[in-house]
């Protein structure tokens, strides 16, 4: 009756997907062509808004004569290689902790998480004056212990101001990592450890042949999700610095953002997107690299 | 088939509703975007105004209180195309960009030349591109030096007229971390180089010439001025390290509790000087910046004004409002709620204002002698430039004469000089 009279089911399941389609179109293919398109575009308030053919010329100047996408390239590679590393080992570590078995777990396990459930840019403003100089309670804190002799502008010098936000970073997202390690070490069975420990493996051993094998995939995976959001840093560092002080903070985002919304150069902004888009491809793939030695139990 | 009749059906039925619902709307609402209302003036405006136009609401949003966060909210807005600011309260360095990218509409046939010349001339030539006037001023700034009346006077102090005498009536003065000597803008940002331009102003420096040729590194002013800035934190000590990461209210904040003797800010720091509970109340002094000797002061003229919105459906409902705000008693009120400074000569000397800031005289001189930074459509790009370079070198990564190369070559790359 229906499929006489009208549509397939086949057919509805189609119309039904058009919607989803077609709003997948307008939202990410289209934006993605055309930033694409405007990348090869001479598109700024100085050709007053119009477009002319480029070329190569954004590219060609990103990768020989900008030296300020060299600094702030410079600047994102580090603070995420330090921000990440750090994360990574103290998020082990916190996730081994909570594993173990202890009164108050529970609670433990959630106020750990608590950073992490933050927006970033309400956190960073509250950094921001946790490090002022003259009313900062990092300051106070370190002058009350004797550690400091005299105020720090944490923000306000290089290279504390990176290192400032790496720790704010740190403190945030370091819980999230140990989420990640505590749910990949929930299905690694007991019995592993105590047939190891028959065996005759100690600590060492068992968390070096057993624990640190049986984790990869998920450490890959923590690994991957946390380069890939510090690599594409903005909004803590704005909140921050604003890329301060000199543009020692200054990372590809902020960069990219300066050109496309503050100096309304859409051309060059589009180019250095797509510049920031092969390098996280390429994050990614050296990344999946790791994933490839295959596990071997026992 | 029935279910292509169903699916189309609710499609139309959701689309005829939202317009619908968008149709029955007969009272307008016009909005824009400015930084918090500290003092309370912005409400008692928009109840006044909203009496008198029963069917226009008019909404303020309280965003950021940094200059350039809320241009670029402005500009991501418009870029869309939206109309979700009807209004735009600009900075006057915001005018030529947004007037070039045509996302602004020009206002000077809706005034006439005689009611044009009742404003602060460098408050009309600050919303002027390319011979147009696309902003009517409602509020002027210019940047000037505080100092407390009570140190100096004690001291035996004339309030200081050139670098040196700041230095060293700071120096003599200050008991840091408790009392520092002098408190300013310099974190990396555009008041930095409202600062900065003060400073090369008041040493014979410029950064364009009037053809708009880049004349930054000719002569030695643009260093020394840099120099200056380097050496009240790092050489004399008499301005706090922290003051690398200061802007308006950080710096106004160590001035206000009475932990500063000197402050360069712009002139709303008076008015919260002087209100009951300021711990520096009636001990207060304003003096035109200070200059290098043998040079003359200057100020940065600041300030904010109306522009409409290319893209604003209710560009009539926003000109009723921008006549009203900018008009005399209601410039008087903001004066008097949020202390801000008048665009119109007569207010300077209106008996009220008078009785309450004997200064207005003084800061009248000021104002028509401020003077305005380039005028550019990529001004903003200027200043990035600027920026970074006067922030690493008064940070110490780079000297100053480095930093004013760079800047000069740099911004001359850009404008393709």
């Amino acid at each position: 009756m229906r499929r006489k009279r009208g549509l397939s089911d086949a057919q509805f399941a189609y119309l039904l997907l058009l919607p989803a389609v077609f709003l997948f179109g307008l939202v990410i293919l289209y934006p993605v062509a055309r930033n694409v398109y405007l990348s090869f575009q001479e598109k700024s308030i100085t050709t007053g808004m119009a477009e002319h053919f480029a070329g190569l010329k954004h590219y060609g100047k990103i990768f020989t004569s900008d030296l300020r996408f060299r600094q702030a390239l410079g600047n994102t590679v580090y603070f995420t290689v330090v921000s990440v590393a750090i994360e990574f080992i103290l998020g082990l570590a916190f996730a081994l902790l909570l594993d173990l078995s202890f009164r108050g777990r529970n609670f433990a396990r959630a106020s750990v998480i608590l950073p992490w459930a933050l927006p970033t840019a309400v956190m960073a403003m509250a950094w921001r004056w946790i490090y002022h100089d003259v009313y900062g309670v990092a300051n106070d804190l370190l002058l009350r212990l004797g550690i400091l002799k005299e105020a720090v502008a944490w923000l306000g010098q290089h290279p504390l101001a990176m290192h400032a936000a790496i720790f704010s970073d740190v403190w945030k997202t370091t819980s999230f990592m140990a989420l990640m390690f505590l749910a990949g070490l929930q299905p690694i069975p007991q019995d592993l450890y105590a047939a190891a420990s028959i065996d005759g493996a100690g600590i060492w051993g068992r968390f070096r042949h057993i624990t640190l094998p049986l984790l990869r995939p998920v450490m890959v995976l923590a690994l991957l999700f946390r380069s890939l959001q510090a690599f594409a840093v903005f909004d803590l560092i704005w909140v921050l610095t604003q890329g301060g002080p000199g543009g020692t903070t200054e990372t590809l985002s902020v960069y990219l953002y300066s050109y496309t919304f503050r100096y309304l150069n859409l051309g060059y902004g589009a180019a250095l997107s797509m510049a920031i888009f092969s390098l996280t491809l390429i994050i990614i793939f050296v990344i999946l690299l790791f994933r490839k030695e295959e596990v071997e139990l026992g | 088939m029935r279910r292509l009749w169903f699916a189309v059906g609710v499609a139309l039925i959701l689309v005829f509703g939202l317009v619908s619902l968008g149709a029955t709307q007969e009272k307008v609402t016009i909005r824009w975007l400015f930084e918090t209302d500290f003092g309370g003036g912005w409400k008692v405006l928009i109840e006044q105004f909203e009496k008198l136009h029963p069917n226009i609401d008019v909404e303020m949003q309280e965003g950021p209180s940094a200059t350039n966060v809320r241009e670029d909210m402005y500009a991501t807005s418009l870029m869309a195309g939206e109309a979700t600011y009807d209004m735009i309260y600009a900075d006057l360095i915001w005018v030529p960009k947004f007037a070039a990218a045509q996302w602004i509409i020009p206002l000077g046939d809706r005034l006439s030349p005689h009611e044009i010349a009742q404003f602060l001339p460098g408050d009309i030539a600050g919303g002027m591109y390319q011979g147009k006037l696309y902003r009517i001023p409602s509020q002027s700034d210019a940047g000037m030096l505080y100092y407390r009346k009570d140190l100096l006077e004690q001291a035996g102090f004339e309030p200081p007229i050139t670098w040196d005498e700041l230095v060293e009536q700071a120096q003599k003065l200050q008991n840091p971390p408790d009392l520092w000597g002098f408190v300013w803008q310099g974190n990396q940002y555009e008041g930095l180089i409202c600062d900065y331009l003060e400073l090369l102003w008041g040493a014979g420096g410029e950064l364009l010439d009037a053809e708009g040729k880049v004349v930054l590194d000719q002569g030695t002013a643009a260093v020394e001025a840099l120099q200056f800035m380097y050496d009240v934190i790092h050489t004399y000590k008499i301005s706090p390290p922290g003051v690398t990461t200061y802007q308006e209210e950080e710096s106004r904040h160590v001035f206000h509790n009475g932990q500063a003797v000197f402050h360069r800010n712009w002139p709303y720091v008076w008015t919260l000087a002087q209100k009951e509970d300021s711990p520096i109340r009636s001990k207060v002094g304003i003096t035109p910046m200070v200059h290098k000797k043998g040079f003359q002061s200057a100020a940065t003229q600041g300030g904010w004004g109306w522009c409409i919105s290319r893209f604003s459906k209710n560009p009539e409902a926003a000109w009723e409002w921008i006549k009203f705000d900018t008009s005399y008693e209601s410039q008087k009120t903001l004066h008097f709620y949020n202390g801000y400074i008048p665009t119109r000569h007569a207010l300077f000397a209106d008996p009220d204002i008078l009785k309450e800031s004997p200064h207005y005289p003084d800061l009248w001189r000021v104002q028509i002698n401020a003077r305005t930074r380039p005028q550019h459509p990529q001004y903003a790009q200027i200043s990035d430039i600027l920026q970074r370079n006067i922030h690493a070198a008064i940070t110490g990564t780079v000297k100053p004469e480095e930093a004013v190369k760079r800047a000069a070559a740099e911004i001359r790359e850009l404008l393709g000089q």
